[in-house]
């Protein structure tokens, strides 16, 4: 699969794709929704505090709004990193889903081990058309998903994977 | 929920035991009898103080009402639910206004227990579960049969399940192990002796030494610490009574159709668990155990966790080391100290400082196994076909000094697979290595994990192992399995 140019960092060491294989990235959405989300939910209450604290003085007050905006700044910078670690490949015969950016993590889900692929869209998630694949083995901790699909990609991965279970189906 | 079909034609189902409300009920009238029996001494102590009797009627009404409608539904219970064993799965009809027909497919059935709580084992009852892959909600359970039919289930459910067709008799069983009495009290003690105990209770055994002498809020001091003592031992007691009376008389045994289990002095619990069905599997070794030589076997099955009864994950409550490790070689058709494991690399002390010389990892034609643990040791090993899904993950600390962890996902349960703080590189080979093995595995081995058969297990037949003391190491008989997989996976 080719990748627009410059618009990944081409990921190495140990949580590199497989050899021939690439992480296909998910929606530039998914880094819009967050930053939104963090926006709406951390600039009124940095408003009522702020102002609280301007009426003691402006230095409380500056002191309160720095802090905010580097503390906003860092959220904005992790949600993109978040969003850029995000990927997923398919290969012959299992699933590898890579995502992180401080905690990394990188599974790999045989199709032929996969109970269920669950498709779903919170309310702000489809304001923002945007959907997760969930995928189910018999094991609690497997922990697949994949955040910030556009609904197409989600529906035709869905088809695929349900698909590609059937055919490597294994006993427990 | 549309009305379930009827049964096959001419065919009418089995039903439950008639006795099934009164044991059901008989449980309920137990704790409340036990409740009121506390209540009523609670009230005679505090009869002094001026509220004096009549406060156990309301206790005894109440009571009589709840008993009733547990028996009630008992009853309808039994009315309502009827029980097919047809070709290829087991079919049970129930509900009286929401019919509902279960269907466990007998090819997927993980695990078939009997099991005989204390109020059915007084009218010569038991209950049958039938457990399958996933929820608790795919389960089966007929309370209760005649203990006679649900053994006679038992066997035919097991026995169509490997595809030997209905009317087999029970297979013939072989055991393995009875835990001695005293072994298994001294190692629940061994096992609650904590830290943490030992400074609450003697802290408060050193706070009413230190404040008896006292007056005043010296006394209230002791009061406290004597209320908390008490409580305490009250708790611990519990819980001992209960472990021990769980696991009381356990006994392993082998057949052709599984491992059988059979423990419980009030409420008896007979679990088969088919070759094969076991996912993954740990020796434990509490710390307080070592200096005996003690270890626990427990497994994970898969739809198991989901229910209450938290010690049918236990393959082997305690049983010397040598012995522990024999019976999951068998297991495993493998031998658990020839699978070659390596260690952490020395930088990784810088994340986990001593403990990391404890860690080891590694893999062999079968299993993936790993090691951990200063004071209290665990040994942990999953075939390469039950691995679920491999994950590797890595926190900023690890990634610091170019560590990370692999983790091998199993079904819920007691044993969790990790290889930690591993160099990246050689993680990530792990990885890979372990997602082409256990996808070569699961494509080689149609028939489950080699069921052990009594030929091969003469050599146990010399008595209880844990008897002589000795704990003998025998051999397993890893030559005589089957092979499960293809020519070009090598053993040990």
């Amino acid at each position: 699969m080719v990748l627009p140019p410059g618009r990944f960092r081409t990921v190495e060491g140990p949580f590199a794709p497989p050899i021939d294989h690439q992480w296909v990235p998910v929606s530039r959405r998914l880094a819009h929704m967050r930053r939104t989300v963090l926006l709406t939910l951390v600039v009124p209450v940095v408003g009522v505090v702020a102002g609280l604290l301007f009426t003691l003085g402006w230095l409380p007050g500056a002191t309160a709004l720095a802090v905010a905006v580097l503390a906003v700044g860092w959220g904005w910078g992790v949600i993109g990193r978040n969003w850029r670690s995000w990927g997923y490949t398919e290969r012959a015969d299992d699933l590898l889903v890579v995502h992180g950016a401080m905690f990394k993590k990188l599974v790999v889900v045989p199709y032929g081990r996969m109970q269920l692929v669950d498709v779903e869209a919170g309310p702000i998630e489809r304001l923002f058309g945007l959907v997760t694949v969930k995928l189910h083995t018999a094991a609690a901790t497997t922990d697949a998903r994949i955040c910030g699909l556009a609904p197409d990609e989600a529906k035709v991965l869905r088809d695929r994977l349900t698909a590609l279970g059937e055919a490597h189906a294994a006993g427990l | 929920m549309e009305p379930a079909p009827a049964g096959p034609v001419g065919e009418p189902g089995r039903r439950l035991h008639p006795l099934t409300p009164v044991a059901l009920g008989g449980r309920v009238l137990g704790i409340l009898v036990v409740f009121i029996a506390f209540s009523g001494l609670d009230s005679s102590t505090g009869s002094s103080s001026g509220t004096s009797g009549g406060g156990v009627l309301p206790y005894v009404i109440f009571a009589a009402i709840f008993a009733m409608l547990i028996m009630a539904r008992g009853f309808v219970a039994w009315l309502t639910t009827e029980y097919w064993v047809e070709s290829g799965e087991l079919r049970v009809d129930s509900g009286l206004l929401q019919r509902r027909s279960k269907r466990v497919r007998l090819d997927r059935l993980q695990s078939v227990d009997v099991l005989k709580p204390l109020s059915a084992r007084v009218f010569g009852l038991a209950e049958l579960r039938v457990t399958t892959a996933g929820t608790e909600k795919a389960s089966v359970r007929l309370r209760f049969v005649n203990l006679g039919v649900a053994q006679g289930l038992r066997a035919e459910l097991l026995g169509r399940s490997a595809g030997l067709g209905s009317g087999v008799a029970e297979a013939p069983e072989h055991p393995l192990v009875v835990v001695p009495h005293g072994t298994l009290i001294g190692s629940v003690l061994l096992q609650i002796l904590s830290w943490r105990l030992v400074m609450i209770v003697g802290g408060s055994v050193l706070l009413i030494v230190e404040s008896s002498a006292g007056t005043g809020r010296h006394q209230a001091a002791a009061g406290a610490a004597v209320a908390v003592l008490f409580s305490v031992l009250l708790i611990l007691g519990h819980t001992i009574w209960r472990r021990v009376s769980t696991l009381w008389n356990f006994t392993v045994a082998e057949s052709p159709d599984g491992l059988r289990i059979r423990h419980g002095l009030l409420s008896t619990s007979h679990q088969t668990v088919p070759a094969g069905r076991v996912q993954a599997i740990r020796i434990h070794q509490p710390a307080l155990w070592r200096p005996f030589g003690w270890a626990a076997v427990e497994i994970n099955v898969a739809g198991y966790a989901g229910n209450r009864e938290s010690q049918n994950t236990m393959l082997l409550p305690v049983a010397p080391r040598s012995f522990a490790e024999w019976l999951v070689s068998r297991l495993l058709g493998t031998v658990v100290g020839s699978v070659p494991v390596m260690k952490p690399p020395t930088r990784a002390r810088l994340r986990a400082p001593v403990w990391w010389r404890y860690e080891s990892a590694g893999s062999d034609g079968r299993v993936f196994l790993t090691s951990h643990g200063v004071l209290s040791r665990t040994v942990e090993a999953v075939p390469h076909e039950r691995t679920q899904s491999v994950r590797l993950t890595a926190g900023p600390w690890q990634r610091g000094l170019g560590l990370a962890t692999v983790h091998l996902d199993s079904t819920r349960g007691p044993v969790k697979i990790r290889a930690r703080f591993r160099d990246a590189t050689e993680a990530r080979a792990i990885l890979d290595a372990q997602a082409e093995r256990s996808r070569h595995a699961r494509r080689h081995s149609a028939a489950p994990l080699a069921a052990p058969t009594p030929a091969n297990a003469t050599t146990a037949n010399t008595g209880n192992p844990l008897g002589n003391g000795s704990g003998p190491v025998m051999p397993p008989p890893i030559g005589s399995l089957p092979s499960r997989f293809g020519p070009d996976s090598v053993g040990p």
